[in-house]
């Protein structure tokens, strides 16, 4: 025999309009989906921005006086601007990077042809490094020197020079095998030495050496005795932080890796984030008021069977049941295919921001489910309280 | 329940009028468990209202009703749900039947609420009050006499301790007027319920405990 739900439903699905429920259906599918999608890229984005292996922007500033003119040298940074420094909340360590006080003279053969240039050396302590080679040990008096170049050095190289002078390009593992012949000369002193690429680095933009061969390579050759530093190195929290750019601005400081294109990135990845949530919530907004307008109608269209019922003993709460289920069974049909879209979408995306930040990143659409409930919960309750109040108005006139 | 109490009710409506000469507005009455009641009027002296208050339907009165010494008026929503399922029943006047559902449905609508009769037994009393083929049949295509018996049986589907029956064989002739009071009178006996019926001419017969001329 038939249940009664099924009997209130033939009763009262009458004035149903499939029309109004299918335009509130998919605006809220479309407001849904783009309010969870605006979540979740920007939950995905952010660590890309920010984080470890952060595409723009770093935790590392490298931090210089700004050069004023020509023919005179770098000023440099005492122990006390260090100092200061260190004091600052936002920054949580600093380093000074150290130059050879000597002269620095390279040569490679390859390709049958002997390339031959001055160079200099730079260290920082091993802590700021973005990577750590195991053949970055230098043995006091030793006759190979560990060396870390710039990975943008060999970009340069490979696209700008070996292509307009026919020469062969070159891989990472090439480099690590060739040996360079390395002299030093200062103090009155010349030595031949074997340095080894061992390493290539993304964050710091000079020629490294390890800071304990810098350090005896000084005293050996050294002529001026200890030199203050002229660049430095700090590693901070968060490289946009306004606090930190007043305070490099206010000590005339320069930063070489400039964060802020990455703060100005960060900045727009966030207005437009509040944009696409602002749409998703308009929209949302207004299919909301679709269904409760529809809900209206239809209370209103079938006033009459409804009193008929509460007056043939029908509580108000089994009246509104049909009204709530329709509502419930629509906006977790619309929270379920939102997430799809949502899951589907990020198996794109995800892959195109794994290959811009040259690593693999896992993600989940957790951010995305536990707004979307939320959210959903809330257009839920808000429909019950509708229905129930016009019902409840319907049963006390009476 | 056992008591339906009238103190000086008067409709709304009928404040405004002189004088009123009625054996039940302003006056006191008492309606009794396992009596038979019948309320004589003329069109538009009141009696549907009557039934609308005892009902909870419609509170525009003045004066107190009282069901076992309670006052209505203070009733919830609640409340009336519960007495409707468990101890008034209504024939209502204008029936109140779901025109697009069949005549089985309109019953069992109500019947699914209160589990109080078997299919069987509802399928006897269509069979008895001659409507037997029209179980399946839509309300809206039957006639208003067929109708008034599909909502009398729908109002024999729960508990009661009083049956309000408003006009209830208005459209019947001898034959089924009879048959139906027949029903009325066992169902009621069965449940050692009041009956409380109106009439504006015809009336059911009935040894009426109380007749009462609005």
């Amino acid at each position: 025999m038939h249940k009664s739900l099924n009997l209130i439903w033939k009763l009262l699905r009458k004035h149903i309009s499939i029309f109004e429920l299918a335009v509130f259906f998919i605006a809220n599918l479309i407001g849904m989906t783009v309010i969870l999608g605006g979540v979740q890229i920007y939950s995905d984005l952010r660590p890309v921005m920010t984080g470890e292996s952060a595409l723009i922007g770093s935790d590392y500033l490298v931090v210089t006086h700004p050069v004023e003119r020509m023919g005179v040298s770098g000023k440099s940074f005492s122990k006390e601007d260090i100092t200061e420094l260190e004091a600052q909340e936002f920054i949580s360590s600093v380093g000074a990077f150290s130059s050879s006080e000597f002269e620095v003279y390279g040569s490679i053969a390859f390709g049958g042809r002997k390339l031959s240039t001055m160079l200099f050396f730079e260290s920082v302590p091993n802590s700021f490094l973005d990577i750590q080679p195991k053949e970055w040990e230098y043995a006091k008096g030793g006759s190979t020197i560990p060396i870390i170049l710039p990975r943008n050095y060999l970009n340069l190289y490979n696209f700008g020079f070996s292509s307009t002078q026919q020469l062969p390009q070159i891989t990472e593992d090439i480099i690590k095998r060739v040996e360079l012949e390395i002299t030093l000369r200062g103090n009155n002193l010349r030595g031949d030495y074997v340095g080894r690429v061992v390493g290539f680095s993304d964050r710091i933009n000079t020629i490294l050496v390890p800071q304990t061969f810098m350090d005896w390579a000084n005293t050996e050759y050294g002529e001026s005795g200890n030199q203050d530093a002229t660049r430095l190195i700090i590693e901070v929290e968060n490289p946009t932080d306004p606090e930190l750019v007043a305070f490099l601005d206010a000590n005339n400081y320069e930063v070489e890796n400039k964060p802020s294109e990455s703060s100005k990135a960060m900045f727009i990845l966030k207005v437009c984030v509040a944009i696409v949530i602002c749409i998703g919530v308009i929209f949302s907004i207004l299919s909301i008021i679709i269904l409760t307008l529809s809900i209206y109608l239809l209370l209103q269209k079938n006033i009459t069977k409804l009193e008929n019922l509460v007056l043939i003993g029908y509580t108000p709460q089994r009246v509104a049941l049909p009204y709530n289920l329709l509502t419930l069974i629509l906006n977790l049909s619309i929270l379920i295919i939102s997430i799809i879209i949502i899951v589907v979408g990020q198996g794109f995306y995800m892959g195109y921001i794994s290959q811009l930040a040259g690593c693999e990143l896992s993600s989940s659409p957790m951010v995305a489910i536990v707004v979307g409930v939320i959210f959903t919960t809330a257009i839920i309750l808000f429909n019950f309280y509708i229905i129930n109040r016009k019902i409840k108005e319907i049963s006390r006139k009476q | 329940m056992e008591r339906i109490e009238l103190c000086g009710v008067v409709p709304e409506i009928f404040t405004l009028r002189g004088c009123l000469s009625s054996e039940l507005w302003h006056n006191s009455v008492c309606f009794e468990r396992g009596k038979s009641y019948l309320i004589h009027a003329a069109s538009g002296t009141g009696k549907s209202s009557l039934c609308s208050f005892l009902y909870g339907q419609r509170g525009d009165y003045k004066g107190i009703i009282r069901f076992d010494g309670k006052d209505i008026g203070a009733f919830s929503t609640e409340r009336w749900c519960e007495i409707r399922n468990l101890e008034i029943s209504i024939l209502f006047q204008d029936l109140r039947l779901f025109g697009e559902l069949t005549a089985m449905e309109n019953v069992w609508i109500k019947n699914s609420i209160t589990n109080f009769k078997s299919r069987e037994e509802i399928v006897a009393l269509f069979e008895e009050l001659g409507i037997g083929d029209k179980l399946d049949s839509r309300i809206d295509r039957m006639s208003y006499g067929q109708q008034q018996r599909v909502a009398l049986i729908r109002a024999l589907c729960q508990p009661y301790s009083f049956i309000l029956l408003d006009e209830p064989i208005s459209h019947l002739d001898d034959k089924n007027s009879d048959i139906m009071r027949d029903v009325i009178l066992r169902e009621a006996k069965a449940q050692g319920a009041g009956i409380i019926a109106t009439s504006i001419g015809k009336h059911m017969n009935i040894d009426y405990d109380l007749c009462i001329n609005l």
